[in-house]
């Protein structure tokens, strides 16, 4: 029913809302009919002095009353439009229906109110920005002569634009000469250049299309001469407005910024960073506009949009500009020498510092050549920089400094060098603090004691401070590394104590920072930063130091600790993700980069360590881990500095807030520093690292390091090799094969064990390398089990060589059987004779005695030589005969070695063989 | 940085006539043959010299498509200068679009706009469609100064941009416009009496001071 009657009555309509709204507050329909009747008296009155005071009237109804507001939006708008087209030469009236529309659009003071209520402006506005042409209109009266019809105009479009944002830019750019007309208004009186300079910052801050046609239309001139006029930095809340406008100008575009540079330069705002007079007086209002010319020259310094084309130009461009201007000193003035300015000023003017030098050779040198202080306290800027990373007590403005180091460094072979060339470590005097700022002591040497200095205070805040730095020193530069892997220290508390490397020191350190966190248990109560840092940070530098430079892995495993601290930590689950992942980034460097032939501490070794003490599976996990976090890293880091502006509520408190916020959050992926720590360029090395050691990896697998070479020719008989050595040989071969066979076969069943673990944890990723490892691994095993059968067959050759021989030898025994019967036969035939002689002696005798006497005795004689010639022959007989028993024994035990049944091969001579021992035994008998 | 005056071009016409590759000959002399359609509108500077004057043209190059025609004409009235631009080779598409081309411009720019009509492209010459004598008709029926260019040889591009200039500074010369008024897409530099260029820059920020 209501549904109905709103569609015919537009007054039942707001009386249906306004009762939803205020329940049954009787009030409600009271003022719908109020305003219902002043818009009759407006739109139908004919007195003028009538309609003039009905407007009057309606303006401060609707500007008090929640009710009015809505009852004026569902019924007033045509009334209203229609005084502004056809009633502009009266200008009271003209005004005061603008005046209303602002009341209509401005919340009411006692619009506190529920939160789940119908809020009238925006639904005013909603109405009011819908209406095709009401957006032209607002901007045809800003032509209009008359200061409050300008001024309500600039207000009512700016209460447009905060409710509905993307109407109103789409309608000032469809009306011709729209943007030109409020451009023109910047030219007008303080009140509405101010309005309209804060209307054109809102529309700028989103749509391209208007910031370039602000430009056009000459906006960079306007801006940088109403801050001259306003006081520069020195200014009110217009110098703020002033520059936030110019920062949307400047935030995206490079043609906005090459049009600034080309036209007016950088002069007017470089200046703006110029302290006046009271140097030491930092209002808020100031150091507000100072972090708004500072932002501007970021964004200019920083080039523009990331995937721009040209940006690299423009970029440079900038750079050069901004340094003819002499921007560094102005910087350096904020950033390093002014104690009193706030210290998110001080960190805005160093982070300009960073982007300034970052990539830019002159303005590199620039800064490494530049000198602050009063003769004769000169000190070199950097050391200055230095100072304020070891000293301040803001993480926030560490990180700035720190940044500066890390842009200097940044592919500035040069720079690293000359700053690596001064750490040399001096005699331990008495002077032991470098934060004293009287004493002027080489850059590395302030390095050296901020890295050392402090570790019998158990707090490593100083150290790991330097590291960072250290660590930008080092990156990508090899004769840094080297440089540093040299510097040793005089072992401090020891008196006997050898001089330590500088690099075992830091990883003493390492362990020192993860025994704070664990006894300090809950980091984030403690006022010290180091237990949270000091492990990042160090193992950041670790990673940097080692990264192509075998020398230093070298050194680093010089102590077998080292490699078992690093695997606890890779293994430690108290440790954070990161932890985890930049020393399983180290170990795999100590594999990549590992040069080394020394037993203990070669590649090998450290993979077998890996594969052993955590598995190779869980190691890459490790790397995954870490991986997963930095889109998350950089994604916040994207958004980490949202823009100053005075919109947004409380801007003033939020300066202030900036860094104690940031600083407070304990949480480790949104932690400042960690930020730093992981930056695009270190995740990169990171990233490039990972594909390297994972290749390597799987090299050290596929090429296990042989311990027994298989050279062919030396599996060949050498001359003059009896056979007994050279089968001793051969066997002594096979044994160290199969050895190492085991050992591989060890290996791979760790791996095997390692996949079956993760299998199903689906860590595809890691699944899939370990596979291929697999595969490697089965490859070479099946290499070496052909090898081996090679072998085999070479060894049943040698074998039926063997057993052709003994059947020689079998043939030869044979031949000498044969002949040793012929003998014994010889023998049989001469018994023979001589039992004839003998019978014949025997009837001899019988016959006669005398002669028979002399018989026997002939007899005798005769059998005596017979029987000493018999006995000889067989005495050669039988030594020949032990020579071929022997030969035969040797052969069979040969033969049996062999695996040949030696029974059943002689089997058939054995019989013969037994006929000369028969014989033996009838000479024995 | 310091110039006698500043004149504010636009260049206009319909979409692949060239109108990038014209800006970008003329501030870069070179030539890219294929080339991103232009959204919006992008910037360019040169210096150039007439009567020994150092002028600053700040060139601004519009979108030839139709979706950004209105975006693209709230930059006529901000501008001294506009190089009208048709293709030579494609008669129907571009030379016949270009009365509603003036017509935009009429309606929208300031009245004493200088237009310079360029028929782009004149070195395919075997491909011509529109012949100069309709080229030079169509710019005296319309008062249009013209010229036949190439953004492909450089031909004639320093001559258009530098000869609408000149037609500018002698309608300064004549007092036809109020320079003291920006919104003609003139602005009278800092270096406004040119002499020796000794000590530029110093003079630059002096007259800077001075002129807010």
């Amino acid at each position: 029913m209501d549904f109905k009657l709103g569609r015919i009555n537009l007054n039942a309509v707001a009386q249906g809302v306004g009762g939803l709204v205020f329940g049954n507050d009787t009030s409600a329909s009271s003022e719908d009919s109020y305003v219902e009747r002043l818009l009759d008296r407006i739109s139908n009155g004919v007195l003028a002095d009538d309609r003039r005071s009905a407007m009057s009237q309606l303006q401060s109804i609707v500007a008090e009353s929640r009710a009015a507001q809505l009852a004026f939006g569902a019924m007033g708008f045509p009334v209203l439009t229609a005084v502004l087209k056809e009633e502009r030469d009266d200008i009271e009236m003209v005004r005061g229906a603008l005046e209303t529309l602002v009341s209509a659009l401005t919340p009411t003071d006692a619009a506190g109110g529920k939160k789940n209520e119908v809020q009238p402006t925006l639904m005013n506005s909603d109405l009011l920005s819908r209406e095709a042409d009401s957006i032209p209109l607002l901007l045809s009266l800003l032509e209009e002569v008359d200061f409050y019809v300008r001024y309500y105009t600039l207000q009512l479009l700016t209460a447009l634009l905060t409710h509905s944002p993307n109407r109103l830019q789409e309608a000032i750019l469809t009306t011709p000469r729209g943007i030109t007309r409020l451009m023109d208004m910047l030219m007008e009186r303080e009140v509405i250049r101010n309005e309209a300079l804060l209307l054109l910052t809102y529309l700028t801050r989103e749509a391209e299309e208007i910031q370039k046609i602000v430009v056009f239309e000459g906006a960079f001139e306007k801006i940088f001469s109403i801050i001259k006029e306003e006081g520069g930095s020195e200014g009110g809340v217009v110098v703020q407005d002033c520059l936030e406008l110019l920062n949307n100008l400047l935030r995206r575009g490079a043609s906005n910024q090459i049009l600034l540079r080309e036209t007016i330069g950088f002069e007017q705002l470089v200046s703006i960073l110029k302290l006046r007079g009271s140097a030491y007086n930092f209002t808020q209002q100031k150091t507000v506009n100072l972090l708004g010319a500072l932002e501007s020259i970021e964004l200019l310094l920083m080039g523009g949009l990331d995937a721009e084309p040209g940006k690299d130009f423009n970029r440079q461009s900038n750079q050069t500009a901004f340094a003819q201007r002499n921007v560094l000193d102005h910087l350096l003035l904020l950033g390093v020498e002014s104690p009193w300015a706030a210290v998110s000023v001080r960190c805005a003017a160093l982070r300009c510092i960073g982007v300034l030098i970052s990539n830019h050779p002159l303005n590199l040198d620039a800064l490494a050549n530049k000198v602050l202080g009063e003769e004769p306290h000169f000190e070199p800027a950097l050391n200055s920089i230095f100072r304020i990373i070891l000293r301040t007590s803001s993480l926030q403005e560490f990180i700035a400094a720190d940044y500066v180091f890390k842009c200097f460094c940044e592919k500035n072979t040069n720079g690293q060098a000359m700053l690596a060339s001064t750490i040399i470590p001096q005699p331990h005097s008495g002077i032991r603090d470098p934060l004293d700022e009287d004493i002027k002591m080489p850059f590395g040497s302030m390095l050296l004691r901020g890295l050392t200095v402090n570790e019998n205070d158990e707090d490593l805040e100083t150290c790991w401070r330097a590291a960072s730095v250290l660590s930008h020193i080092l990156k990508g530069n090899i004769q840094s590394k080297e440089r540093v892997l040299q510097v040793k220290l005089e072992a401090p508390m020891t008196s006997f104590g050898t001089p330590e490397l500088l690099m075992h020191r830091i990883v003493k350190y390492l362990a020192v920072g993860a025994s704070m966190s664990r006894n300090n248990g809950d980091c984030k109560t403690s006022t010290s930063s180091s237990c949270l840092y000091t492990q990042p940070i160090i193992l950041r530098l670790l990673v940097t130091w080692l990264a192509d430079c075998p020398n230093a892995v070298h050194s680093f495993l010089g102590s077998q600790d080292h490699l078992t601290y690093l695997l606890e930590l890779v293994s430690s689950l108290s440790e954070t993700v990161f932890i985890r992942g930049l020393s399983a980034v180290i170990l795999g460097e100590c594999v990549l980069y590992n040069k080394s032939d020394d037993n203990g501490m070669d590649a090998f070794e450290v993979v077998d360590a890996i594969s052993q003490k955590i598995g190779l599976a869980s190691y890459f996990l490790k790397f995954d881990e870490m991986q997963k976090s930095f889109p998350f890293l950089s994604a916040k880091a994207s958004q980490h500095r949202k823009p100053l502006a005075r919109s947004s509520a409380a801007s003033m408190s939020e300066v202030e807030n900036v860094e104690e916020s940031t600083a407070i959050d304990p949480k480790h992926d949104e932690d400042p520093v960690l930020m730093s720590i992981f930056d695009g360029p270190f995740v990169s090395i990171i990233k490039r690292l990972e594909t390297d050691i994972r290749q390597s990896i799987v090299e050290v697998f596929s090429h296990p390091k042989s311990k027994v070479a298989v050279v062919p020719a030396e599996m060949e008989q050498k001359d003059g090799e009896s056979n007994e050595d050279y089968i001793k040989r051969l066997k002594s071969f096979v044994e160290k094969q199969c050895k190492e066979l085991q050992d591989l076969l060890g290996r791979n069943a760790t791996l095997a064990e390692d996949v079956a673990k993760t299998g199903g944890a689906g860590v595809s990723g890691s699944d899939q390398a370990n596979g291929g490892k697999e595969r490697v691994q089965a490859e070479t095993l099946r290499r070496d089990l052909q090898e081996a059968k090679q072998r085999v067959e070479v060894l049943k050759s040698e074998k039926t060589k063997i057993e052709a021989e003994a059947s020689i030898y079998r043939n030869l025994a044979g031949k000498m059987e044969s002949d040793l019967k012929s003998l014994s036969d010889a023998y049989n035939s001469l018994e023979q004779v001589n039992f004839r002689l003998e019978s014949d002696v025997k009837a001899l005798r019988e016959g006669r005695s005398e002669p028979g006497l002399d018989l026997e005795a002939i007899k005798a004689e005769g059998r005596e030589e017979v029987q000493k010639e018999s006995e000889a022959e067989l005495n050669d007989l039988l030594v020949c005969l032990g020579q071929e028993q022997s030969k035969v024994e040797r052969l069979s035990t040969r033969l049996v070695e062999l695996g040949e049944d030696v029974d059943s091969l002689l089997e058939g001579i054995g019989d013969d063989v037994g006929l000369p021992e028969d014989s033996e035994d009838e000479e024995d008998r | 940085m310091s110039y006698a005056y500043l004149f504010k071009y636009i260049i206009i016409g319909d979409t692949g006539v060239g109108k990038s590759c014209l800006l970008l000959q003329f501030t870069d002399k070179r030539f890219q043959p294929v080339h991103d359609l232009t959204i919006g509108v992008e910037f360019g500077a040169r210096m150039i010299t007439i009567d020994n004057k150092p002028i600053k043209l700040q060139i601004w190059d519009t979108a030839g498509q139709e979706s950004f025609r209105s975006i693209t004409r709230s930059y006529y009235r901000g501008a001294a200068g506009a190089l009208l631009v048709y293709d030579i080779t494609r008669q129907r598409e571009t030379f016949n679009h270009l009365a509603s081309w003036l017509e935009d411009a009429r309606q929208h720019a300031n009245a004493n706009m200088t237009i310079m009509l360029i028929g782009n492209k004149c070195d395919l010459a075997h491909r011509r469609a529109v012949s100069t004598e309709e080229g030079e008709q169509f710019a005296k029926e319309h008062g249009l100064i013209f010229m036949e260019a190439s953004a492909k040889t450089a031909q004639n591009v320093e001559e258009a941009f530098i000869s609408t200039a000149a037609t500018i500074y002698k309608k300064i010369q004549d007092g036809v416009f109020d320079v003291s008024n920006e919104s003609y897409g003139i602005k009278v530099g800092y270096g406004g009496i040119p002499g020796p260029s000794g000590g530029r820059d110093g003079s630059a920020s002096q007259a800077g001071g001075c002129c807010s």
